[in-house]
């Protein structure tokens, strides 16, 4: 017997929620993570500047492009970097303000919040312009947050360059082109694929808890909850990674990944090495011979 | 006919006194259709993963191709060469089964293993990616892929290594209608060509369908049966026992009465 309360349409208008649970709130935020990598493989395989390059020049030159940012000492220099990671990007069809927005949320974020000690007098003796006695903020300390800052958003806007503009599969082929070992190129693989995997597990759960919830539970029934399906998660990845393991036996794993990818560098890829050799000792140089210590 | 794996009082225990498969003697030749049936946590899979040389007796011995599977013969790597190469296992869970960076990755998986030349992969892996009709999947990373095409991916990754013996666990599961057909047009071509097929399964219909031989393991993880599958389907009593197989009553055709129910198994008055 189904009770009277489960029957559909009786008539009574829904309650709107107040607010979103923690397991919606969740599942929202893993199915947004799910739709940005697959967003991710929808711009690496349009058409643009990054995309046309061989994806070993291209690791190689945004490697010394973060090199050399890491190098530099001017803040100028350093924001001129950034913006050049901004010209790329909106030349690679990235559109530039989602780009920015990545950029500054994450690793501007970051380097923000690691180089705040940095502006105080405590850590960074000069001139003080906020006088708060030990902790008054210096020029001299703004100044240090301000290259590290930059530096770290530089260096992440290369990075998330390459991660944009080149397919996984590419990258993964890039390293073992470069003669990474194998055992790191495949665990990459591997990586990539269980965490999809697990993500959706994961949203699975929450959803399916959020459909035999009747209100949004208190924090600290949702802290407990989310603590078990963590563990819960875990011991499953573990599993996972065993059948994975044996399902690699099955198909003859005896420890090397051979792959059948021959990558070809072109004449198109020469010159952006060359350019962007040039490019970061024109920018070493404008760093330490023009610009002001 | 001549006898690829010989099983004689197996015992497979995960710690001491849980079995997963307890005495189990079995004989499987080549060309044979064969489908293990059994409830959940019969023993199935691990009988399965036994005949791929995945797990390893506890006690009595698992015979394949003349050579007794054990851990350490496998590390002889000639002799794991040719196992693997005649031995292909299809995964329940496609999942797991697929962890390279694209579908052709995964296809091509098995052969570089198996140390082909690189024409002879790329030839096998278009080939069976026409006969499974794959090739517009083959750029494309698994995690994008859904539920079907998963699977489909994950039995070409197998046959593009030319097994004799191709061993699946529970192949229909999760199959849509459509993909259920093709699978079991896939089956009936490896029937056509003389190669061994085990699947592991509760679903009675798919087993009667595709093979002609069924082995029942029952819940205390022994085998209880082994017959023709109308031998087997006949013995209703035994399939209630093992959990096959269940009885409720219900309205069917206008009248309510009562018999036995399983996955697939067809209603008796149809």
């Amino acid at each position: 017997m189904i009770p009277a309360f489960a029957h559909i349409g009786d008539g009574s208008p829904r309650r709107p929620r107040s607010h979103r649970s923690l397991a919606r709130r969740t599942a929202e935020t893993i199915r947004q993570a799910v739709a940005e990598v697959l967003e991710n493989d929808e711009i690496s395989a349009a058409p643009g500047l990054m995309q046309r390059l061989d994806p070993r020049i291209k690791l190689i030159s945004i490697v010394l492009f973060a090199v050399t940012a890491s190098f530099i000492q001017s803040v100028w220099v350093l924001l001129a970097c950034v913006v050049a990671t901004a010209g790329l990007a909106a030349a690679s069809g990235i559109g530039v303000g989602s780009f920015s927005r990545k950029v500054w949320a994450s690793a501007g974020f970051f380097g923000l919040m690691l180089s705040l000690p940095a502006t105080t007098a405590w850590i960074s003796p000069g001139p003080a312009l906020v006088p708060l006695g030990p902790l008054s903020i210096t020029s001299t300390g703004l100044l240090v947050a301000a290259r590290l800052t930059t530096r770290v958003a530089a260096g992440a806007g290369f990075g998330m360059l390459v991660v944009w503009t080149t397919r996984w599969t590419d990258i993964l082929q890039a390293l073992t082109a470069m003669h990474l070992p194998d055992v790191i190129v495949a665990t990459l693989a591997m990586t990539q694929q269980q965490i999809m995997s697990l993500l959706r597990t994961v949203e699975n759960m929450h959803l399916a808890r959020e459909s035999r919830m009747l209100s949004a539970g208190t924090a600290a029934d949702n802290r407990s909850w989310v603590t078990e399906r963590i563990a819960f998660t875990a011991k499953k990845s573990i599993k996972t990674a065993d059948d994975v393991y044996d399902a690699m036996l099955a198909r003859g794993f005896s420890g090397a990944m051979p792959s059948l990818v021959r990558l070809h560098a072109v004449t198109r890829d020469w010159v952006w090495l060359a350019a962007s050799v040039t490019a970061s000792v024109v920018l070493l140089g404008i760093d330490r011979v023009l610009m002001p210590r | 006919m001549t006898v690829q794996f010989a099983l004689t009082g197996v015992r497979h225990e995960y710690r001491p006194g849980v079995y997963a498969l307890d005495g189990v003697d079995l004989t499987i030749e080549a060309g044979e259709h064969i489908a293990l049936v059994g409830a959940n946590g019969s023993g199935k899979s691990t009988l399965l993963k036994m005949l791929d040389g995945l797990v390893f007796p506890s006690a009595g011995t698992c015979m394949a191709f003349g050579h007794e599977l054990t851990e350490d013969a496998l590390e002889n790597p000639e002799l794991r060469r040719d196992f693997r190469s005649r031995v292909g296992f299809v995964f329940q869970d496609a999942d797991v089964q697929l962890f390279c960076a694209t579908s052709f990755d995964e296809l091509a998986f098995g052969p570089l293993q198996l140390g082909l030349a690189e024409d002879e992969v790329r030839r096998r892996v278009a080939e069976v990616a026409g006969q499974l009709r794959i090739e517009g999947l083959l750029d494309r990373p698994p995690y994008t892929l859904s539920g079907g095409e998963k699977k489909r991916v994950a039995i070409a990754s197998v046959l593009t290594m030319q097994p004799q013996v191709l061993l699946m666990d529970e192949p229909t599961n999760a199959l849509d209608p459509r993909s259920q057909v093709w699978l079991l047009d896939v089956l009936e071509e490896w029937r056509a060509a003389g190669r061994t097929v085990v699947i592991a399964t509760h679903d009675l219909s798919a087993a009667e369908e595709t093979c002609q031989r069924m082995v029942v393991l029952s819940e205390q993880h022994r085998i209880c049966a082994d017959g023709t599958p109308s031998q087997v389907l006949a013995m209703r009593d035994l399939l209630l026992e093992v959990n096959l197989i269940h009885e409720h009553a219900h309205r069917h055709r206008g009248s309510a009465h009562q018999h036995p129910h399983g996955h697939g198994h067809l209603h008796p008055q149809e």
